[in-house]
């Protein structure tokens, strides 16, 4: 199975940091291709709302940079995970600067999807979503349960498959274990 | 009340409908008797800054931004992360700013922005700000596309809801889930979009602009993997 983690903390030498690398230590260990992608490293530089990505060179961002990289990653694998410690309540801006580049993956036109108006979809094939979140010492239950409502949201309009979150309070392997029956 | 800045999260700036929408809002806010208010764009650096020390010396700040893939666009919140020190400020006894916000989509359906606004005011509480209220609007990429005429009843709802910020330091209900519009389309509006939808020509919005850029052939291009079938 093919898996792909996108890491949105900003510090290399943070203790979710290591946890992430254990998550993909232990996925790599049990047979899976693991790609982490920290996100930290990547030249994004951001979606400015051209629509570019849509409607002037459709399926690709004008912007030279690596989300297509992340793009290719996400669209390939089986299993895309969005890891990020919760920071004033949401995750970081880097996972979000970078998520807001993937609107590459879906096409313009609306459909209705389970009522309500969504985008079509681009591939025929998208990955499972997994959300890994850092509980940092400012996080409280509802922040957790408000970062995994919105998260929900944009999964469903990226067109993932389906959703699995967790919160790194738990042995590395115990959720990497569940992350990989999600795959 | 009477300081304002009105901080434009837009990564579009100055072009953007939710710059539009905010200039709106502060001739209310003027009208109901407060100071011209301070504009600022986040995706501009200069603004960005300035947002950040102009968080601490307002009275009111309002915060509007457009949907991003379900909730805000990056560079807002990186400037919540960049105001974080106020939280101590407020845990301190400090004094944070009222704060309100304004979200907008390009879906017509107001629901999709109801996730965003509950972690919007959880922020206002954790920064110990009193809550003005989040304005939701949905159809916001349309607003560019209309003249200023077909505007006109949003305007007046926008000007509306800056009065009673200046008035009474929040947005009325009423008026908020009057400029909200439709909140979901009824099961019956749902099942014949469903069909109409399927209809190229219902694509209104797009369609002349893959046209007018050549790549009408091209639109359902695919370039990281296996495209998904027609019809779908």
């Amino acid at each position: 199975m093919r898996i792909t983690i996108l890491n949105g903390d900003p510090d290399p030498v943070s203790a979710f940091q290591q946890y992430v690398q254990q998550v993909a230590g232990r996925l790599a260990d049990s047979g899976h291709t693991v790609t982490t992608l920290n996100l930290r490293d990547l030249d994004l530089k951001g979606c400015s709302g051209c629509f570019g990505c849509w409607l002037k060179t459709p399926g690709e961002c004008l912007k030279r940079d690596d989300s297509a990289q992340v793009c290719r990653a996400v669209i390939n694998s089986s299993l895309t995970v969005f890891a990020s410690p919760v920071v004033m309540g949401f995750t970081t801006a880097l996972l979000k600067r970078a998520t807001d580049q993937m609107i590459p993956l879906i096409h313009p036109y609306f459909i209705i999807q389970g009522g309500e108006v969504h985008h079509r979809a681009r591939y025929a094939n998208y990955p499972a979503f997994g959300l890994l979140l850092g509980a940092e010492s400012d996080c409280d239950a509802e922040d957790i349960e408000i970062t995994t409502a919105l998260w929900r949201r944009t999964a469903r309009n990226l067109k993932f498959r389906s959703v699995f979150t967790a919160v790194a309070d738990r042995s590395a392997w115990e959720v990497a274990d569940e992350l990989a029956r999600v795959a | 009340m009477n300081s304002l800045v009105l901080l434009n999260g837009s990564p579009r700036g100055e072009r953007s409908n939710s710059m539009k929408m905010l200039a709106r809002v502060a001739e209310g806010w003027q009208r109901g008797g407060g100071q011209a208010p301070e504009m600022l764009h986040l995706a501009r650096r200069s603004g960005f800054d300035r947002a950040v020390e102009a968080f601490a010396e307002s009275d009111a700040v309002l915060l509007g931004m457009p949907l991003y893939t379900d909730a805000m666009p990056g560079v807002v919140k990186l400037y919540i992360e960049a105001i974080a020190p106020r939280v101590e400020v407020a845990a301190a006894g400090g004094r944070n700013p009222t704060i309100g916000f304004l979200v907008q989509s390009g879906f017509p359906e107001a629901l999709h922005s109801r996730p965003v606004e509950r972690y919007l005011e959880k922020l206002a509480r954790r920064l110990g700000s009193a809550y003005a209220g989040t304005i939701v609007r949905g159809a916001g990429e349309s607003i560019h596309m209309m003249p200023d005429e077909a505007n006109k009843r949003l305007w007046a709802h926008l000007r509306t809801l800056g009065e009673q910020l200046a008035q009474n330091g929040r947005f009325g209900e009423a008026e908020l889930k009057a400029v909200a519009g439709n909140e979901r389309f009824s099961a019956p509006a749902s099942a014949l979009l469903s069909v109409v939808c399927r209809l190229s020509a219902v694509q209104f919005m797009w369609n002349p602009q893959f046209k007018k850029n050549g790549v009408w052939k091209n639109r359902f291009a695919a370039p990281y993997g296996p495209a998904i079938r027609a019809g779908r």
